[in-house]
C-alpha cells in the first residue's frame, strides 16, 4: 500500500466515523447521514482499487479512471452549488416574509 | 380612499417634500422605511404619513408588497405606487386614478413615453436609459405579453381587488417585470397615462445605475424559472 493510500484511508475513516457519531446522536438526518457515508465508502474503493474506477471509465468511454473521478466530483458540487442556491432563495424569501409581518404589527397607531 | 404606498431606502432629504406634497392632496400615504440608516421614517412621519419598518433591507419589491398588504387591511379603495425620490409628480396621482373610478381598468401604469409633445415627459433622461428602456419594452412584450411603452415606471395605481390578486416575490428590482406578469396573467384590464418624470441631479445619483439592468433582467429569469 502507498503512503497516499495511508493517509486517505486515515481521513476517510475519521470522516466515517464523524457521520457515524452525528447520525446515531440524530444530529444530522439519516438520510444525510446514509449519503456522506456512502460518498467516504465510494472514495475508499476508488483509492484501494484504483483499476475499478479505469475499468468504469472505459466501460462510459472516458480514458482514464481519474478523469471519470473528476467529472463525477464537478457535477457533485456543480448539484451541491445549485442546491445551496435554492435554499438561499427560500430562506430569503422566508425572511421577507418574517419582515413584512414584523412591519405591518408594528405599525404606527392611528 | 386612495393610499399611496412609497417605498423608500435612505431617501431623508428628498422623502418629506414628497409625502407633504401627497398628503396635502388629502392622500393617505403608508411609507415603507425599507431599513435606512438615515432619517428617513422621521422625515416620513413628520410629514403625516403612517410609517412601516423593515427591520433589514429587503428591496424595493418587498417594500411594495408590504405597503400594498397594509394599505388593503386598511380599507383602501385604490392604491397607488408612488416612488420616494421625488421623480413623481403629485399631481398625477389623480390623473392616474381617474381610469380605476370610470371602471374602465383594473390598474394604470405611468408611461414616460406617450402623450402628445407637451405632456410627453423624460426630461433629461440620459439618452442611454432611454435605450435601456426601450428593450425593455421589446423584452417584455416577449416573456409576458404586456403591451405597455414603459415598463419600469414607479407610478402605477391599482383597485383594491387587482392589489389583492397581486403577490410580488421578487423582492428588488425584477418586480417591475413581475407585475405586469400578473397583470397579464391574471387578466386584469390595464391603461397607460402620460406621466412626469423629472431627472434631476439627485434621482440620477441615487437612481439604477444603467448596467444594473442586467442584474435585474438575471433576477427575473431565474425567478420566473424558479417558481
Amino acid at each position: 500500500m502507498t503512503s497516499f493510500q495511508w493517509i486517505a484511508f486515515a481521513v476517510l475513516g475519521v470522516s466515517f466515523v464523524i457521520t457515524l457519531t452525528l447520525t446515531v446522536r440524530r444530529r444530522i438526518a439519516p438520510r444525510v447521514g446514509f449519503a456522506w457515508g456512502m460518498l467516504w465508502i465510494a472514495a475508499a474503493v476508488a483509492i484501494a482499487r484504483p483499476e475499478l474506477t479505469a475499468t468504469i471509465a472505459r466501460a462510459l468511454g472516458i480514458g482514464r479512471g481519474t478523469d471519470l473521478v473528476l467529472y463525477v466530483a464537478i457535477l457533485a458540487m456543480v448539484f451541491g452549488f445549485f442546491a445551496v442556491y435554492v435554499r438561499m432563495r427560500r430562506i430569503e424569501s422566508d425572511l421577507t416574509k418574517i419582515v413584512r409581518e414584523l412591519a405591518i404589527r408594528n405599525a404606527d397607531e392611528e | 380612499m386612495i393610499w399611496v404606498v412609497v417605498p423608500a431606502y435612505n431617501e431623508g432629504r428628498v422623502l418629506g417634500g414628497v409625502v407633504e406634497e401627497l398628503v396635502a392632496r388629502g392622500h393617505r400615504v403608508v411609507v415603507v422605511d425599507d431599513g435606512s440608516t438615515d432619517d428617513t421614517p422621521a422625515a416620513a412621519r413628520r410629514a403625516g404619513a403612517v410609517v412601516l419598518r423593515h427591520a433589514v433591507n429587503r428591496g424595493q419589491g418587498a417594500a411594495l408588497q408590504t405597503g400594498i398588504a397594509y394599505a388593503l387591511r386598511r380599507g383602501a379603495e385604490h392604491i397607488v405606487t408612488f416612488d420616494s425620490d421625488g421623480q413623481h409628480a403629485a399631481e398625477d396621482v389623480d390623473a392616474l386614478v381617474a381610469p380605476l373610478r370610470a371602471g374602465r381598468a383594473d390598474v394604470v401604469l405611468g408611461s414616460r413615453f406617450i402623450g402628445t409633445p407637451s405632456v410627453k415627459h423624460s426630461e433629461g433622461m440620459p439618452g442611454g436609459r432611454k435605450a435601456i428602456l426601450a428593450l425593455a419594452v421589446v423584452f417584455t412584450r416577449v416573456a409576458s405579453g404586456a403591451r405597455v411603452t414603459d415598463t419600469h415606471n414607479g407610478l402605477r395605481a391599482f383597485t383594491r381587488a387587482a392589489a389583492a390578486k397581486l403577490d410580488i416575490r421578487l423582492d428588488r428590482m425584477a418586480h417591475a417585470s413581475e407585475i405586469l406578469d400578473q397583470i397579464v396573467r391574471h387578466g386584469l384590464r390595464f391603461e397607460e397615462v402620460p406621466v412626469h418624470v423629472r431627472y434631476t441631479e439627485y434621482s440620477r445619483r441615487k437612481g439604477q445605475s444603467s448596467f444594473a439592468a442586467l442584474r435585474i433582467l438575471a433576477d427575473y429569469v431565474v425567478g420566473r424559472w424558479m417558481r
